[in-house]
């Protein structure tokens, strides 16, 4: 593996040696990488790179062969877990005999999630229209968008979103990701699963590129072009980085 | 500003309100009523033509007890409900956030996985109660109709079927969470839930330990408090596999958890669970809240063998599958053991149907040994049997008092009914349906 220098001391959530075998297949191999607080940092990796396992290692769903997450240098607990992180999955059809309205409403009281948001939200993601709607009765991506009102709702300062932008056309990815953006400046951290490199290019400040369970660099767009130049490869572009170090 | 409402109280409605969504509830509700009315008009119909042919003589009171008459059968459609229904609403409860990812996310929030399935739970013995609305009419019908309501064999009967309901809502909750699809899960609980019915077959056909297992089952627990008997020790087992069920449920529904350890967690709980079960087996005591003593013998007769010093030995020489085996143990044996916990009764057959043994030597025969004084005594009935008893330990009991149960006998039709259970009912909830839909 191979990383681009970050310091140390603006760690938030480190991840060391991370492993996830299913049998005698590893889905991840010894994953090593930072988060830091505010930032944007993007999962980027092809379909099977192990992006939803790496996600779901993070947020507990799935236990991990081994490997130790830490939280400002303490080992990461189910209670800190709760407390910090919030994973939103990709291709779930959650609760879908409730309504939009009643769903954002549970969100904030069940999860403790932020009422002075709910207004925000709703508008950013064009949700009106939607609000008496049963979630079963929404498309692919009207769901989506009430998926990621959910996550934005909540009040845990890290958000692991997985294909936040699948289902969405041009113009929601765009409106969506000024949406994330607004959030990370007010200071969320948002660690984004995007197989789409032109949107996390657009999107995100620093990256990790996944392939084959491997984590094949991990840095901001300059430090992995030089990397990839390093290695003999073209890097004008995060596609490019992509291919010269996967 | 936070949400006033606690977050129980927000999973508490979620749940409410997903059960208000479920068609396997609505089909239960729709279900149930002309269910528990067939089962009532035709009890009603039986206990009137039965009155009217046997009139009050004495003696035959046992037979107009509402009790058995009226209340065991129409309970039983409850039972049928809880077999054959309850376990799919339960499962679609519990497996339907898994199949929709709603469980990725609420087991984000810490709150013990225990207590998520114990407010699912909670809420699926709610919807237990109201699909049991029927029952309610039928017990307002028989008022109406002049018929007699003990209150204690009543609540006896209603809480043994709320134990069962709760009883399968644990069992669906356990295998919803351990399997990975609901339909697994559906022929897991029905496997467990019907199992137990084979259970009760092989004891009939074995006898001696099957017959002790399966004094443990569901329908034998149900059977029992429909004959307006508690037994301590059954309870302590319904109690402890419901709490196990529950507790198996919360221990599968946790994510991020390996599976091995989680295989480990449910043996060790099963194994505490059938440690509790077995030390509950010891216990011996038991209510009976039969207005007509079903499960007892008479006061002054309980009284007499209560007083006899020195242990009793039973030994019968009879099949489990002879009906005067069962006879025996049913109406005379069990109720003994009520009196006389410390009652050690040997049986010895060389068959299970006991067909071809009629022609050995001492077949039929039941021995009674108190403290090496001995008596044989073919009869297996209860006047018999304590005739035996008395004349061998020369106690016997006082005279009778004036409290003899003597019977409700009722010629009633069951007037109403049909309209309540087969057309009210159902408009009703379909009316329902459509509201809450809308």
């Amino acid at each position: 593996m191979t990383t681009a220098p970050a310091s140390a001391s603006s760690e938030w959530i480190r991840v060391e040696g991370l492993t996830k075998k299913y049998g005698t297949v590893s889905a991840l191999s010894d994953v090593a990488f930072s988060i830091q607080p505010g930032e944007i940092l993007g999962l980027i990796g092809p379909n099977g790179a192990g992006k939803t396992t790496l996600f779901e290692c993070l947020a507990g769903v799935l236990p991990p062969t081994s490997g130790v997450i830490f939280i400002h240098g303490q080992p990461l607990t189910v209670r800190s877990r709760t407390r910090t992180l919030f994973y939103l999955p990709d291709a779930i059809a959650p609760w879908p005999s409730q309504t939009v309205r009643w769903v954002l409403d549970f969100t904030v009281g069940f999860f403790g999630g932020r009422r002075d948001l709910v207004g925000d939200v709703i508008d950013g993601l064009a949700l009106s229209p939607l609000l008496t709607n049963t979630l079963g009765a929404l498309s692919k991506g009207q769901r989506k968008r009430v998926l990621l009102a959910i996550g934005l709702l909540t009040s845990q300062p890290v958000l692991l979103a997985d294909e936040p932008f699948d289902g969405l056309d041009l113009r929601q990815t765009r409106e969506v990701a000024a949406i994330l953006q607004s959030h990370a400046r007010a200071g969320r951290t948002l660690f984004l699963s995007i197989h789409q490199i032109t949107d996390a290019a657009r999107l995100c400040d620093r990256f990790v590129l996944l392939s084959a369970g491997k984590v094949c660099g991990a840095g901001t767009l300059d430090g992995l072009s030089a990397l990839a130049r390093s290695k003999g490869g073209a890097a004008s572009n995060l596609e490019e980085v992509f291919l010269a170090l996967t | 500003m936070r949400s006033p409402k606690s977050a129980w109280m927000w999973l508490l409605e979620k749940e409410w309100r997903e059960l208000l969504a479920s068609r396997a509830w609505w089909v239960l509700l729709l279900v149930m009523g002309p269910l528990v009315g067939f089962a009532f008009i035709s009890s009603v119909r039986s206990y009137a033509e039965a009155s009217g042919l046997g009139g009050t003589a004495t003696g035959v009171g046992e037979a107009f007890s509402p009790l058995v008459g009226i209340w065991a059968p129409t309970f039983s459609a409850c039972e049928l409900a809880a077999v054959f229904l309850l376990p799919f609403v339960a499962i679609r409860v519990v497996a339907g956030d898994r199949q929709s990812g709603a469980l990725k996310l609420e087991l984000q929030h810490a709150m013990p996985a225990l207590a998520r399935i114990a407010t699912k739970a909670l809420i699926l013995l709610v919807g237990w109660v109201i699909a049991s609305v029927p029952v309610v009419a039928a017990i307002i019908l028989w008022r109406s109709y002049g018929g007699s309501i003990y209150a204690p064999e009543l609540a006896t009967v209603a809480v043994g079927h709320v134990i069962n309901a709760g009883l399968t809502i644990a069992i669906a909750a356990a295998t919803a969470s351990i399997a990975e699809h609901p339909a697994t899960a559906a022929i897991l609980t029905l496997t467990a839930t019907v199992g137990t019915w084979i259970l009760n077959f092989i004891a009939a056909v074995q006898g001696g330990t099957w017959e002790r297992l399966a004094s443990y089952t569901p329908t034998t627990m149900v059977s029992d408090f429909q004959h307006g008997l508690i037994r301590l020790d059954a309870l302590i087992a319904a109690v402890t596999l419901t709490a196990l069920g529950l507790g198996l449920a919360s221990l599968w529904l946790r994510l991020g958890v390996p599976v091995r350890r989680r295989a480990a967690e449910s043996i060790a709980a099963t194994a505490f669970a059938l440690l509790v079960i077995t030390a509950g087996t010891a216990t011996t005591q038991s209510w009976d809240t039969s207005e007509s003593r079903l499960n007892s013998f008479s006061k002054p007769d309980e009284k007499a063998l209560r007083s006899i010093a020195g242990s009793l030995t039973i030994e019968v020489h009879l099949a489990p599958e002879d009906p005067r085996r069962v006879d025996l143990d049913r109406r005379v044996i069990a109720k003994l053991r009520r009196v006389r916990p410390d009652v050690n009764v040997r049986y010895q057959s060389a068959t299970s149907i006991g067909l071809f043994e009629q022609t050995s030597a001492g077949y039929g025969e039941i021995w009674y040994d108190i403290d090496g004084k001995k008596a044989m005594s073919r009869a297996v009935t209860a006047e018999s049997v304590l005739e035996t008893i008395y004349s061998l330990s020369g106690v016997g009991p006082e005279a009778e008092s004036g409290d003899v149960f003597r019977g409700h006998p009722l010629m009633a039709r069951p007037a109403r009914a049909a309209m309540v259970f087969y057309v009210l009912w159902p408009a009703l909830i379909a009316s329902a349906a459509v509201a809450i839909r809308n």
